[in-house]
């Protein structure tokens, strides 16, 4: 096996929300998009990164003792950061009881992450449940996803891919052979209004998206939903999925505002949207998907 | 939907004490009948008055026969009430009145007289918190369809052809005599109480008398003729057994379901009763101990599978399972005996009532429990047909007495490695002497030193135990229970002094998690980070880690900690889980049977908590330890999935008393019909490993303090704690955290 290696920020067991069953998911660092809302800030870089999580902290200065790089430095009964300095290099986490600390983004070879990805067989198999590769945006490791997915796919283990689609065509053929399903977001069809709330265009993703479906991948649709920013985009949505034949269901997500500590963490400036949808909204946002999703379970 | 019920609710609900007076749940006989018509019998206090003068007149007398002599006069005398608001009898005292002269005088009798430095040696165990340790007659349960096939006459009938052919064959020893005698009078007293409840009842004109009086002539003269009747004779007779006889019953029915069936099937049939009535007294019959309240719940399981395989889940299962949902109860508690079989409908429906936050229901897994009661030699027919005794006991139907003997604290065991056995609790040598910690100990010194401590707890269980065994059935003659037993009445000889084919002890495993997460945090301070020595330590352990704190933080981050798939911590668990195993099973017990293992905690989790100092673990003085299969509260950050894997590896159908895990999950885990089915395929990967029980406790942390804040708005919130619920209002401030704590971890 190559020496191949990923930057993976979480792994996260009985994961019940990212696809059918019980499953693992693997979070890959690095990400095309800036969504606005994004709940996982700490998967946009495709650098490792130090989160600190203030409230936590003792003030104990242990950091301060066995950074080598000087990052941290309690003053005036302060715990003040030069994040610039920092490589990652995990030493002040090891150190820090208080458990303020932690690195986001270790680098792993496939040889590494398969043994634990394969605890939790039984569980898949009884429940139609299998591994799920997300992020930030898994698909910017292609070749390692690639790999990855075939060993599990010897092993008989139900695999997903959760993209944003924003990636070069040959990155979503390298993983094809090895997918049994993709998890593909879509946050709007009018590609100015994409561009406005995740600095990007949508064009492409909509090519490869079209592409997926042509070439008989199943997909299922997942739809963060932010009322005010793409509220208005649902309907064309639906009859953008519509023109598909392979979709095979359309999730849509109620947005939540929930991760701004790890903004905070991170030292990155907030932009979550203050305003999470209410059930009635939701259940209309659902309803324009009803017809697709009644065609895609017959 | 369930006739009178809701109007009669109010006054059931202060049927055993009243709502509005403080109720203690923990104290065994805090409940007792108020407001009776004092012209129906006696006071307490003239009972206890009469029990003494009685006691003078009965002194000589072979105790089943003194004891059936008090259970007579109780009976006779004491008040009772067929009430407009009730299908169900009263009975005043129902609080062991005749405890002081007989079951407590003969027990303090054996530990004072007899085997005084047994009952020394015992007293020093329960004060240290290494082990909690008392004879046991509170988990039986007898034979109920003997009991529903017989009624009381035809049980007493049955005892006395027993007798004849015995004493016909080989004439009778004074023992035996008196042992058929005493069940000839206690069911001759039994079927006396209910002529006079049925005399009684045909005083009353309200609506439900005609019914009552109808149901208790039947059953005064005979067999149970329907389900209610069946259902009167049910609670008939764990009252008495419970209040007055001093022997706890721990399941109804063998299958609640299963032995009310052919009652339901035959009143259906011929009209007796409609459903929505059968619905109606099954609200009445099991709020009766929702009603009573106390914290260790009444069991009673369903389902399971028949000799052809097929699951013995009928439609009496659903509708017992949805008159239990509409009422809203957390007590009794339900046990379901889960296979493969199990329709889904029926699961699926008990799922979401616990998502819905009924956590009283445990699936007890019957292919494991099978292969345990086989291990103990029982049939393959004996093991499928076992009850599931008390919280989640193992037990052969109408032939298993099983008492519960020690809870072993192996926690303890880690703290006498560091004062070399002496018990600072009570300035006493406890623990053995495995020699002066010393900071020339390996790890492997360490270890061997608290395997010492480990296997003295262990065996002092099995010893002193053993040592009261012979006085089981002197202390506290069990008539009433025998004589619904076959081959105690074949052997002429009490159920709990041989007259059963198992005659069982149970040994218990507490603090399993916390134990290994103490010796692994030993293992990490110590000798892989060295950031002190062994003495350091104690003096850390000692000034109960003030001055401390940066170690006890590193102790609390230990990466072995039970509960996570992590291997240094799972492997050590096995070692500790399988020593135990296999100092306890098959063991010899004193009276003709075996030990078997129980890793059920029941509430000594926090009562050895609170009498253990300070462990490595990074735990303080007195805090909880972790109970039952389960980790530490809060060591478990990786994942139910993560969760099962390291509990299974520790073999649960080893432990053929028992092995209970409980799982936190998230609402939003199980929401849904994905939520369903991941539940059955936590549950299915669970019983393919060989998991025994697990109960489910499903919410969110936020929720729970919230609930902490205003407890008002969360009457019903309950929790699972153990082999029981608890309404999350009436626990203490400490065990919310610690609930919340474990919540925390759950995504």
């Amino acid at each position: 096996m190559s020496e191949n290696k990923a930057r993976i920020f979480e792994i996260k067991r009985f994961a019940v929300h990212d696809g059918d069953g019980i499953r693992t998911t693997v979070f890959f660092k690095g990400c095309p998009l800036r969504c606005v809302w994004c709940h996982n800030p700490e998967g946009i870089s495709t650098k490792s990164e130090l989160g600190f999580f203030s409230h936590k902290c003792s003030l104990c200065g242990d950091c301060e003792r066995v950074c080598p790089e000087g990052v941290h430095k309690l003053e005036g009964g302060r715990h003040l950061l030069d994040r610039a300095r920092c490589i990652s290099c995990g030493k002040c986490v090891e150190e820090c009881m208080a458990g303020a600390l932690t690195v986001y983004g270790k680098d792993m070879t496939v040889d590494e992450l398969l043994p634990m990805l394969l605890e939790d067989t039984d569980f898949y198999k009884s429940s139609n449940g299998g591994v799920t590769l997300s992020g930030g945006e898994c698909l910017l490791w292609a070749d390692f996803c690639a790999e990855l997915l075939r060993e599990l796919r010897k092993k008989g283990i139900y695999t997903a891919v959760d993209t944003c689609g924003d990636v070069p065509r040959e990155n979503i053929d390298k993983v094809l052979p090895y997918t049994d399903v993709f998890l593909y977001d879509i946050k709007a069809i009018d590609s100015r209004l994409h561009e406005f709330a995740t600095g990007r265009p949508n064009e492409r993703i909509l090519e490869n998206l079209k592409y997926l479906d042509s070439v008989g991948a199943p997909c299922e649709i997942r739809i963060p939903f932010v009322p005010e920013f793409n509220g208005g985009e649902l309907k064309k949505m639906a009859e953008f999925l519509s023109g598909l034949s392979n979709i095979v269901r359309v999730r849509v997500l109620p947005y939540h505002n929930y991760a701004g500590s790890k903004y905070l963490a991170l030292g990155l400036r907030n932009t979550l949207p203050g305003k999470m949808p209410s059930e009635e909204e939701l259940a209309e946002a659902e309803s324009y998907f009803e017809e697709i999703n009644m065609r895609a379970t017959k | 939907m369930l006739g009178t019920f809701e109007k009669d609710r109010a006054w059931l609900e202060n049927k055993y004490h009243k709502v509005e007076e403080s109720f203690n749940p923990y104290q065994r006989m805090a409940y007792h009948g108020h407001d009776y018509d004092a012209t129906t019998g006696q006071s307490d206090e003239e009972i206890l008055e009469g029990l003494r003068s009685l006691a003078k007149e009965t002194e000589g007398l072979s105790h089943p026969i003194a004891k059936v002599k008090a259970i007579e006069y109780v009976l006779k005398n004491t008040r009772i009430d067929v009430n407009e608001h009730d299908y169900f009898i009263g009975l005043y005292s129902w609080n062991r009145l005749l405890r002081e002269t007989t079951v407590l005088k003969w027990k303090t009798e054996v530990f004072d007289e007899i085997i005084p430095e047994v009952g020394e040696s015992m007293k020093d165990y329960n004060d240290s918190g290494a082990m909690a340790i008392w004879p046991d007659f509170d988990h039986v349960v007898p034979d109920w369809d003997s009991l529903v096939k017989l009624g009381f006459s035809g049980i007493r009938e049955r005892a006395r052809e027993y007798r004849i052919t015995r004493e016909e064959k080989c004439g009778l020893s004074d023992k035996e005599r008196d042992f058929f005698e005493a069940i000839e009078l206690e069911y001759t007293a039994i079927i006396g109480f209910i002529d006079r409840l049925y005399k009684y009842a045909l005083t009353k004109n309200h609506a439900k008398a005609k019914r009552v009086a109808d149901c208790l002539l039947h059953l005064r003269d005979g067999a149970p003729t329907n389900i209610y009747e069946a259902m009167q004779l049910i609670f008939l007779y764990f009252m008495i057994s419970e209040s007055v006889d001093h022997y706890q019953v721990r399941s109804l029915g063998n299958g609640l379901d299963f032995t009310l069936y052919p009652f339901y099937k035959n009143d259906i049939e011929s009209g007796t009763f409609s459903e929505d009535e059968i619905r109606e007294f099954l609200a009445y019959f099991m709020f009766q101990w929702s009603a009573i309240g106390n914290y260790w719940g009444q069991p009673f399981y369903l389902g399971g599978s028949g000799e052809n395989g097929q699951t013995l889940i009928n439609e009496l299962s659903y509708l017992i399972v949805d008159v239990y949902d509409k009422m809203c109860i957390y007590n009794p508690k339900i046990q379901i005996k889960y296979n493969s079989n199990i329709p889904e409908k029926f699961l699926f429906k008990v799922f979401d009532m616990i998502r819905r936050g009924n956590s009283c229901f445990t699936f007890c897994c019957e292919e494991n429990y099978i292969r345990a009661v086989m291990s103990y030699g029982a049939t393959y027919e004996e093991a499928r047909t076992m009850d599931i005794r008390g919280c989640y006991e193992t037990g052969v139907r109408a032939n298993e007495v099983s008492a519960a003997t020690g809870y072993v604290n192996p926690l303890k065991a880690v703290s006498y490695v560091f004062s070399n056995g002496y018990e600072e609790r009570l300035s006493k040598q406890i623990g053995v002497k495995s020699g002066e910690i010393n900071d020339s100990w390996s790890f492997e010194d360490f270890k061997a030193a608290f395997f010492k401590q480990y296997a003295h707890i262990i065996d002092d269980v099995i010893r002193l135990a053993n040592a009261y065994d012979p006085y089981m059935e002197y202390i506290n003659p069990s008539s009433m229970y025998s004589a619904t037993v076959k081959s105690s009445l074949e052997n002429a000889f009490d159920g709990y002094g041989g007259g059963v084919k198992f005659n069982n002890s149970s040994a218990l495993l507490c603090g399993l998690g916390t134990a290994v997460d103490a010796i692994m945090a030993t293992k990490y301070l110590v000798y892989e980070r060295g950031e002190l020595t062994l003495s350091e330590l104690k003096a850390a352990l000692d000034a109960n880690w003030q001055g401390y704190e940066r170690v006890r933080a590193m102790a609390l981050r230990c990466p072995y900690k039970y509960g996570n798939n992590s291997t240094e911590a799972d492997e050590c668990a096995k070692e500790l889980s399988k020593f135990f195993v296999e100092r306890v099973e098959g063991k010899k017990n004193g009276r003709g049977g075996v030990y078997k293992a129980l890793l059920h905690s029941a509430m000594q989790f926090v009562w050895q908590g609170q009498k253990t100092g300070a462990t490595p673990d990074g735990r303080l003085a007195g805090e909880e330890i972790s109970k039952s299969a389960s980790p530490t509260p809060g060591m478990d950050k990786n994942g139910v999935t993560a969760l099962i894997s390291s509990v299974t590896k520790l073999e649960p159908y080893t432990y053929s008393e028992g092995f209970c895990l409980d799982v936190m999950l998230h609402p939003t885990a199980v929401s849904g019909d994905e939520g369903l089915q991941i539940m059955k395929s936590l549950l299915d990967v669970y019983a393919a490993r060989g998991g025994m029980v697990m109960q489910f406790n499903i919410f969110d942390a936020n929720t729970l303090r919230d609930a902490q804040k205003n407890p008002e708005k969360y009457k019903n919130l309950q929790v699972r704690v153990c082999g029981w619920n608890v309404l999350f209002n009436n626990m203490s401030r400490a065990e919310q955290d610690a609930y919340i704590v474990r919540a925390e971890n759950v995504i």
